[in-house]
């Protein structure tokens, strides 16, 4: 048990931020129960895919600026392709998006192998591509969902045996979140090719001398932030039931989960858990800050020096227990 | 033990908190606010006239207001933070109008009035009150393309590419463009309602020399007045919004022809007025509500006569000059420009 705290101490601190918070929240606002967690849920969900596929490329040492168009871009194409189908359409469209940020997030991967050019480069590159590729799809927000993918965040989990005091602390959305990350992660942690990306991610040349494929490797962590990004863009249109062109705040939100979850910027440290606790405490800091109705031009101050906050103390107490 | 400490401050910090916020209630109405574009002139003036309108009622006690650059899912998520904080009623102007919908009807359900201001929404429960932003870019198109002769080349320069006004205005630029058949558009660009963007783009076009006969913005107007004088290019005729600095420009610009529609930004303090009348059980006859544009040009006199009494020098170039519409808004112009809300 010590052991695991030790190696997962900033994970820990996180989560206890994060009870923090919900107590402090349950303080602001005596009311808040099920619904406004499933509401928080909800508002996690397309964050959490994006924090996701940061979290991949910045671990295997790159940085991913196309995150945000990537998801407009697949929700834009999957809300188009869905406007006016049969709902067994959707069926189709879903893995077709998923393939298509796949391919997309491998053509990054390329880029950046064969060009050489720095990655900050030709993902910014990516970024105006994709975001110009959007408007083409869909030149104004629209299109449709089916009612089934809709469906699949609304409401709670019902578990046989257990009551609904219980089952309504389980929304579907975070069930959906859970089952999306884990199955891409889980399998990846415990591969070949998840060491590969630690490693890239520690130092190319030394994963280089040591037999790993550094090019490939690369080529498929984006090829994985592209995944996620197309899970993000789902979950866009889900929540939404539209696909709009113009992207979210999405990009530099994951590169604040992504350093407030405890991945090093410079790659090959951190975990996926990290990030998304991040998120949840992001996004309740924002549940909070309008709960208070505090001035609403002071909240991005506040949200912000939160996060430096926290990152310093983490900082500091990592720089102590090294010392001591 | 060092957890503990820190947990009891925490702890403290937050019941702190707590207790700051229920301070300011007095009782009657909280009504939450939800916006989407921050940093834009007409929007901080629709927000302020919220604000003014709130104050000046007498009849909230808070106001609750979520203003944050995001899109359609952060503003779900702004609107069910909204109902967690049990306000009473809801002015949103919509990130899009079929977006936010379940997040709208899901706050009808919890007992909330929602008005959707400045753009209209898909969900039937809600009430809307709104310039007719059609009718708006049909107006200033059909005076600008009589003013060239009917015939000739015009700079289209929109707003923000997918906001919904800038597709309902785009119907009513094409509504007038189709009844001028020689009239044709030179260059369509987005603006994306940026001032630095917008007079970069007609600087741009104008050094390719290619001549035009009129320019057509949606509201980003006195950058390309300013644009026009400072390269020296001959004066077209310009049509724009009402905003302060334009309105100006045509009292005062020698040789400038051209045109201001009204699209006034007030227009969220008419949503609070419906939406307390709604609370007070008044129900509007109908769930949308339209507040017609108005054309100021100045050819004529009488369009000059306009332009000089609705001119506003004291107000930010960027806001909107009318900062006050009839029967919808009873404060006063000290209270828009303070900026203040109830209990500030």
């Amino acid at each position: 048990m010590s052991r695991f705290l030790r190696n997962n101490g900033w994970v820990t601190g996180l989560f206890a931020l994060l009870i923090l918070l919900f107590i402090a929240t349950k303080i602001i606002q005596p009311s808040y129960g099920q619904g406004d967690f499933t509401s928080l849920v909800r508002a996690v969900l397309p964050y959490a895919f994006a924090v996701a596929a940061q979290t991949v490329v910045v671990i295997a040492g790159g940085i991913d600026l196309s995150v945000a168009a990537m998801m407009a871009l697949t929700s834009v194409t999957a809300a188009s392709m869905m406007a006016g189908a049969s709902e067994e359409y959707a069926l189709f469209v879903v893995p077709f998006v998923l393939a298509m940020g796949l391919v997309l997030g491998a053509i990054n991967g390329i880029l950046i192998v064969v060009s050489r050019v720095p990655d900050i480069v030709v993902t910014l590159a990516t970024l105006f591509i994709l975001q110009g590729a959007a408007l083409l799809v869909l030149d104004a927000p629209g299109g449709g969902a089916a009612e089934w993918l809709r469906g699949l965040i609304l409401g709670t989990l019902p578990i046989p045996g257990l009551p609904e005091s219980i089952t309504g602390w389980i929304p579907n959305a975070l069930v959906l979140l859970v089952v999306a990350l884990c199955t891409v992660w889980i399998p990846l942690r415990r591969s070949r090719l998840g060491l590969s990306i630690y490693a890239i991610g520690s130092s190319d040349l030394a994963a280089f001398r040591s037999g790993v494929p550094v090019a490939r490797t690369k080529i498929i962590a984006y090829a994985l932030a592209g995944l996620f990004g197309a899970m993000g863009g789902l979950s866009l249109t889900m929540s939404t039931g539209i696909g709009a062109p113009i992207p979210g705040p999405y990009l530099l939100a994951s590169v604040a989960a992504v350093v407030l979850g405890g991945v090093a910027l410079g790659g090959g440290r951190g975990g996926l858990l990290g990030p998304i606790v991040a998120v949840f405490v992001l996004r309740l800091v924002r549940t909070d800050l309008t709960l208070l109705a505090i001035d609403p031009n002071v909240t991005a101050i506040v949200e912000g020096s939160i996060m430096v906050a926290v990152v310093m103390f983490g900082a500091y107490i990592t720089m102590r227990s090294r010392s001591s | 033990m060092r957890l503990t400490k820190t947990l009891t401050l925490l702890l403290g910090g937050a019941a702190l908190l707590a207790s700051a916020a229920a301070s300011g209630a007095q009782g009657s109405y909280t009504i939450g606010v939800s916006n989407t574009v921050q940093g834009n002139g007409w929007r901080e003036e629709m927000v302020c006239a919220i604000k003014a309108q709130a104050l000046a009622s007498g009849k909230v006690a808070k106001l609750n207001i979520a203003h944050r650059n995001t899109d359609a899912a952060g503003q779900s998520e702004d609107i069910r933070n909204l109902i967690s904080a049990k306000v009473n009623a809801i002015v949103v102007n919509p990130a899009d109008p079929a977006g936010i919908k379940d997040a709208l009807a899901e706050a009808t359900k919890a007992g909330i009035v929602v008005v959707a201001v400045d753009q209209a929404v898909t969900e039937p429960s809600a009430y809307i009150i709104s310039n007719n932003q059609e009718q708006y870019a049909y107006l200033g198109a059909k005076w600008l393309f009589e003013q060239i002769g009917g015939k000739g080349s015009v700079v289209y320069m929109r707003g923000a590419a997918g906001a919904s006004a800038d597709s309902d205005r785009d119907k009513g630029f094409k509504k007038a463009l189709a009844e001028f058949p020689d009239v044709k558009v030179a260059q369509e660009v987005f603006t994306g309602w940026q001032q630095d963007q917008g007079k970069q783009q007609i600087l741009d076009y104008i050094a390719t020399g290619v001549p035009f006969d009129g320019i057509w913005t949606s509201g980003i107007d006195n950058v390309i007045v300013d644009a026009l004088v400072e390269s020296q290019s001959t004066l077209v005729p310009v049509v724009g919004a009402d905003n302060a600095g334009f309105v100006g420009q045509l009292n005062s610009v020698e040789g400038l022809k051209g045109a201001a529609v009204t699209n006034p930004g007030s227009i969220g303090g008419a949503g609070v007025t419906l939406a307390l009348q709604i609370l007070d059980g008044q129900k509007p006859a109908q769930q949308t509500v339209l507040v017609e544009p108005s054309l100021w040009e100045n050819v004529t006199d009488a369009g000059k006569e306009q332009l000089k009494a609705a001119a506003d020098p004291s107000l930010s170039p960027e806001w909107p000059v009318s900062i006050s519409i009839p029967d919808w808004t009873t404060y006063t112009k000290e209270q828009i420009v303070a900026c203040k809300g109830p209990g500030e």
